[in-house]
């Protein structure tokens, strides 16, 4: 495939419309990721993933597909405070309590879709999302929502900062730290509104954890995480776009262009470490040898 | 037996599982381990759902691989904690969805992988997870000390010339075990849910840490039974209705707790540690 290839794939509209959702999602995933990161937020991230799920569903019920996004947020922002009211208790009930509203909350999302005819194929298509045929009002939906998170980012970011690498110094100076997790809880709740119309419920997770895994992995300079994690997000969606493309295309295999955009980052991630593994003993042997020699 | 008989058999079964395995999910802080073990055994469904094979068997199988996958991914520095269940979970899902989505038309039964179907339990099933109950039931009581020792106190476990890797094994397997064999009856989504919800409840509420796996498993029976008689009086989808009984039940337990610390203080702060 040439690079006029490529470029020739996305005049396609519906590529391009893919395209954009995928450049919005990168440029959030970015920033909020890097806290959910500092804070070990991943399971409270997957708690709000499936607690957005029941919101899709009865927003979905009342108002068809125009309901989805308003339903999703309603959803989404209650999770949140949820999760941030759920921080507070510590230990062990903690992370039970954050398991089992997840599955709660699946569940009335299961629930309520059963009742209705379409059943299986509705489910499916939450479950998985349909990034190839996101329409340019999605994308403007897409795209509000995560500015939102953002905003919500840039505003709290001094509080989140000095939270994460100091909760008792943050405590101490009389901040609130409630206030703080719920921004930030509202902020990963939001990301996941976008993602998911995109990506579906199940894959978006991928998007809050992988790209700033990987950037942290390739550099220890902090402002630099965020532009990193947004290139490598940019870069595996236009590669699993194209590949999705290209075999559908080609060997009529019809592979799911989001399952494709994860699992590059997966390998991205893989190929990271084992490179940071080899670098990390090649530079323990010369040292020594460095010693051996003095 | 009839279909529905079998189907109580089951939900019987993993109730009491959520006694021995969920009593260990929560008091050793493996939640997100559960969740994403769960989550990710789905393409091992979808793999040998496409190939016309036991589906646990080879859920069971990829579960053994993500495993091991966690268990290197845990030694990267420079991560958090909770990073390598992300990933193996994303990795799951999305491994699943790309499977599935090259096989269309190839039956593959996607929703009863993700939010299992309790009424399609074959006697296999029940088998597996009786032999699952039994075998932890059976660790448990040769080494459910030491696991009690390792839980509340690692430092001193250690201390005391004990070696943690075979309780860390011990328990993993019990833990990974339990959340295949609950895969049939709930599915990859909300197979946790039978196993989490009822230990965390009865965590709130036993008055001493002996009574929670007891309670816990009246818990898990109470709400897969009840969780079946629901789904079948107002036709929801099964796997679904127990997962929602299961956290009402939860959270009845959250608004009981407090009247019962104020029964008895003491013990109920040494229940809450750990």
């Amino acid at each position: 495939m040439t690079d006029v290839g490529l470029f020739a794939m996305f005049s396609l509209p519906f590529m391009m419309r893919a395209l954009v959702a995928i450049a919005i999602l990168s440029v959030a995933a970015g920033a909020v990721g890097v806290f959910i990161n500092f804070r070990e937020l991943e399971f409270v991230s997957d708690g709000l993933v499936h607690a957005v799920f029941p919101g899709l569903v009865i927003g979905m019920l009342v108002g068809g597909s125009a309901g989805l996004l308003p339903g999703a947020v309603i959803a989404a922002v209650l999770a949140a405070a949820l999760f941030a009211l759920l921080g507070r208790t510590g230990g062990s009930g903690r992370d039970a309590g954050i398991a089992v509203t997840l599955t709660g909350l699946f569940s009335l999302g299961v629930v309520i879709v059963s009742r209705s005819e379409s059943y299986v194929s509705q489910l499916q298509e939450l479950l998985f999302g349909r990034i190839l045929t996101v329409t340019v009002a999605q994308l403007w939906q897409i795209a509000v929502v995560a500015a939102a998170a953002l905003v919500i980012i840039w505003c709290a970011r001094r509080a989140l900062l000095f939270r994460a690498f100091d909760p008792a110094g943050f405590e101490n100076a009389g901040l609130n730290a409630f206030r703080t997790d719920l921004a930030l809880n509202v902020a990963v709740a939001l990301l996941v509104v976008a993602g998911v119309q995109a990506l579906g419920v199940l894959m978006v997770i991928a998007i809050l954890v992988l790209p700033v895994a990987i950037a942290r992995m390739l550099s220890r300079v902090l402002w630099t995480l965020m532009p990193i994690a947004t290139l490598i997000m940019f870069g595996a969606g236009n590669l699993g776009l194209w590949a999705s493309f290209e075999w559908s295309v080609r060997g009529s295999i019809s592979a799911s262009p989001g399952a494709l955009i994860v699992l590059i980052l997966i390998s991205a991630y893989i190929v990271v470490v084992g490179v940071s593994f080899a670098a990390q003993s090649l530079s323990r042997d010369s040292t020594e040898r460095a010693q051996v020699a003095a | 037996m009839s279909y529905i008989e079998l189907a109580a058999l089951e939900l019987t079964i993993l109730g009491l599982l959520a006694g021995v395995a969920g009593t260990l999910i929560v008091y050793r802080r493996r939640s997100f381990f559960a969740v994403a073990l769960s989550h990710a055994t789905f393409p091992g469904g979808v793999v040998f759902a496409v190939l016309g094979w036991n589906l646990l068997i080879g859920q069971a199988l990829f579960a053994i691989v993500l495993v091991m996958i966690m268990g290197l991914l845990e030694r990267i520095p420079r991560q958090g904690r909770q990073v390598s269940s992300g990933i193996v979970l994303a990795l799951g899902f999305a491994l699943g969805t790309l499977l599935a989505s090259a096989n269309p038309g190839l039956g593959v039964p996607v929703e009863a992988l993700l939010v299992g179907s309790p009424l399609g339990v074959t006697t296999a099933d029940v088998g597996a997870a009786a032999a699952v109950l039994a075998v932890s039931l059976f660790v448990l009581s040769l080494f459910g000390r030491r696991v009690l020792f390792h839980t509340f106190d690692p430092a001193g476990y250690r201390a005391a010339g004990f070696r943690s890797w075979p309780v860390e094994l011990a328990v993993t397997g019990i833990i990974a075990a339990a959340v295949v064999v609950a895969m049939p009856a709930v599915g990859a989504i909300l197979g946790v849910a039978i196993l989490i919800a009822p230990a965390a409840a009865a965590r709130l509420i036993a008055p001493s840490l002996t009574w929670v796996p007891p309670i816990a498993a009246v818990l898990g029976i109470a709400s897969g039974l009840a969780g079946l008689w629901v789904s079948r009086s107002f036709d929801l989808a099964t796997g679904g209705a127990i997962g929602l009984v299961a956290t009402a039940i939860y959270v009845l337990a959250h608004s009981v707790a407090p009247l019962r610390r104020l029964a008895a203080p003491r013990t109920a702060a040494m229940v809450g540690g750990g």
